[in-house]
């Protein structure tokens, strides 16, 4: 904790870290942003448990087909998981580059982590393409239902942390930007680690083990 | 940064990917090209453990949560130990009294068969360990077993998901035409024999469920029979799935405990001199418990007669008798709209509607 305290030093009041508050000092010691993240983080556990406890509450149900193996493609699934882990260990290189002020490679990073993530969603939407095609709609079954939302919601989470990463681009371009800032890529990287951490799970639950 | 050692170097978050990386080609390996010799628990565990590893390598090393402040990790634990807690909570509570469903349903034809109890009851007490320990697996694929896939398009079984609605099995050939039940039930899974492990009990399955359904009522061969009669059998099948199927199920099998089957059930009912009592039942609802097969049903059949009209539901009640299950039996008239229309004075409540259904002595 005195270690943290020398860090928060550094940083200017007013930007969510500081210990010392027109009010007093601060009893957690922590930036507002990263715990507020967490506890963010904490909720969404719950969000994505509930919606792969349904899947797998419903798992086996449905009355016609498509069923899940007959339309998963493991290896398809396999690049785009890797892809996704890939574009994680961008985003600590990207963390990794702005703590050392080293902004052009803090950018490309970050233009990559974005790059993958867009990637993972061209798949996704390569593979509900295909799926609706072989005849699994949202209303089609239980699988397609409990399917489709649980991975859309991880999609669309995808899609949100592409979007917050492009905006943390365009605005190092438009304001300066440096290590003082690292706590707001930290957040989005928590944020994007995060998604990757449940695509692990929905990844081995719903597509692999369907298959052993 | 003061602090730049607890987050680590380049090097070794490269090394963390690269192992994330093996660890997922492992993955897929081991389910792409099965090992014989790891064996399907064995294979799940692995499975289990490697995500776990993935996962907690992630939050440890890229999101630093070691060596992070412990107040972050107490809040993420919380939320991990709710979500893990709640995700257990709500798989026992789907599958704990879907186990224990099917395993009354299973008792109360073992009973009709008049096996041994003691030796049925020590079968079922090992498949509701099956179903418990597989998280419901294996039923399924006992049931799915007897299913094609959909890829089969010249035929398409229902394969109803409990074991007493096996005489519930639709049928329908590529013409449309309907065959009776039991025989291609049997074909099927006859069919499905080789291809899986759980086919050869799913075929004893089925064969021993026509048999109970042989010994309670006549085989209905009718099917045949409801054909020369004309209604609009397009719409009475539109409005069974938009409307009846949500709970009865598409093939009309019912959820053991939850909604009663219709399939078969429906044409027993009306062979029994419930005609009138039908139209009542979709026109004002019915509250109360009923007795269908062995099992206890106490939910509410809501009224549908300000939501459907006449020709509606005339053409829903001759689907769910003559088209769902084996069909109708011989004496079934189809329904009319002027059928139901003469009915809509009668003004039930939900229960005097129960009270009609047990003059019946159903």
């Amino acid at each position: 904790m005195s270690a943290d305290a020398s860090a928060h030093a550094e940083t200017p009041a007013g930007v969510g870290q500081g210990t010392i508050t027109p009010s007093g000092w601060r009893s957690t010691k922590l930036p507002d942003v990263k715990l507020l993240m967490w506890v963010f983080l904490a909720s969404d556990c719950m969000f994505f448990g509930s919606l792969i406890g349904t899947y797998l509450a419903y798992h086996d149900r449905s009355l016609t087909g498509p069923f899940p193996a007959d339309v998963f493609d493991i290896p398809l699934t396999t690049v785009s998981s890797f892809v996704l882990l890939m574009s994680s260990l961008l985003m600590v290189l990207a963390l990794h580059a702005l703590r050392s002020d080293d902004i052009p490679k803090f950018r490309l990073w970050t233009l990559g982590v974005a790059a993958f993530g867009t990637i993972f969603l061209g798949f996704q939407v390569f593979e509900f393409v295909h799926f609706v095609n072989a005849g699994l709609s949202i209303h089609q079954n239980l699988f397609g239902t409990t399917f489709f939302i649980l991975t859309g919601t991880h999609g669309i989470h995808v899609s949100v942390g592409v979007l917050w990463l492009l905006a943390i681009l365009i605005s190092s371009y438009k304001k300066p930007t440096s290590s003082k800032d690292a706590v707001y890529l930290e957040i989005a990287g928590l944020y994007w680690h995060f998604v990757d951490i449940v695509w692990i799970v929905i990844f081995t639950v719903v597509y692999l083990v369907e298959f052993v | 940064m003061a602090n730049d050692q607890k987050h680590g170097s380049v090097g070794g978050y490269i090394l963390v990917a690269l192992i994330l990386g093996v660890i997922t080609y492992f993955e897929f390996a081991i389910v792409e090209y099965p090992q014989a010799w790891l064996g399907t628990t064995m294979t799940f565990v692995t499975l289990a453990v490697l995500s776990v590893i993935k996962f907690v390598m992630v939050v440890m090393f890229f999101m630093h949560l070691k060596g992070d402040d412990r107040m972050y990790s107490g809040f993420f634990s919380s939320g991990m130990v709710i979500a893990v807690a709640s995700f257990i909570a709500m798989t026992a509570m789907f599958l704990l009294p879907r186990a224990m469903s099917f395993a009354r349903t299973e008792a109360s034809l073992t009973q009709a068969e008049g096996e041994a109890g003691g030796h049925a009851e020590a079968e079922l007490d090992q498949e509701l360990v099956d179903l418990i320990e597989s998280n419901g697996r294996s039923r399924a694929a006992a049931a799915r077993a007897d299913t094609p896939t959909p890829t089969d398009r010249g035929v398409s079984v229902e394969a109803p998901r409990a074991a007493n609605d096996a005489s519930t099995y639709e049928v329908q050939g590529a013409g449309g035409g309907e065959l009776a039940g039991p025989e291609v039930a049997e074909a099927a899974a006859g069919e499905e024999a080789g291809a899986a492990d759980a086919a050869a009990d799913a075929a004893d399955d089925a064969a021993s469920d026509e048999q109970a359904a042989d010994d309670e009522e006549q085989p209905q061969e009718a099917a045949d029979a409801a054909a020369p009669v004309e209604w609009d059998r397009a719409q009475g099948e539109q409005v069974y799935n938009s409307t009846c199927s949500g709970c009865h199920q598409p093939a009309g099998q019912g959820i053991p405990g939850a909604f009663p089957p219709l399939a078969n059930h429906a044409a027993e009912v009306y062979a029994a001199g419930g005609e009138e009592f039908l139209a009542q039942v979709v026109l004002y609802g019915m509250q109360g418990p009923i007795q269908v097969a062995g099992m206890t049903y106490n939910g509410l059949m809501p009224a549908w007669g300000s939501s459907l009209d006449d020709a509606a539901i005339a053409n829903v009640l001759n689907h769910i008798i003559a088209g769902l299950g084996d069909g109708a039996a011989d004496g079934f008239t189809p329904y009319t709209a002027e059928d139901i229309a003469a009915h809509r004075g009668d003004e039930l409540t939900a229960t005097e509607v129960h009270d009609i259904r047990a003059q019946l002595g159903l």
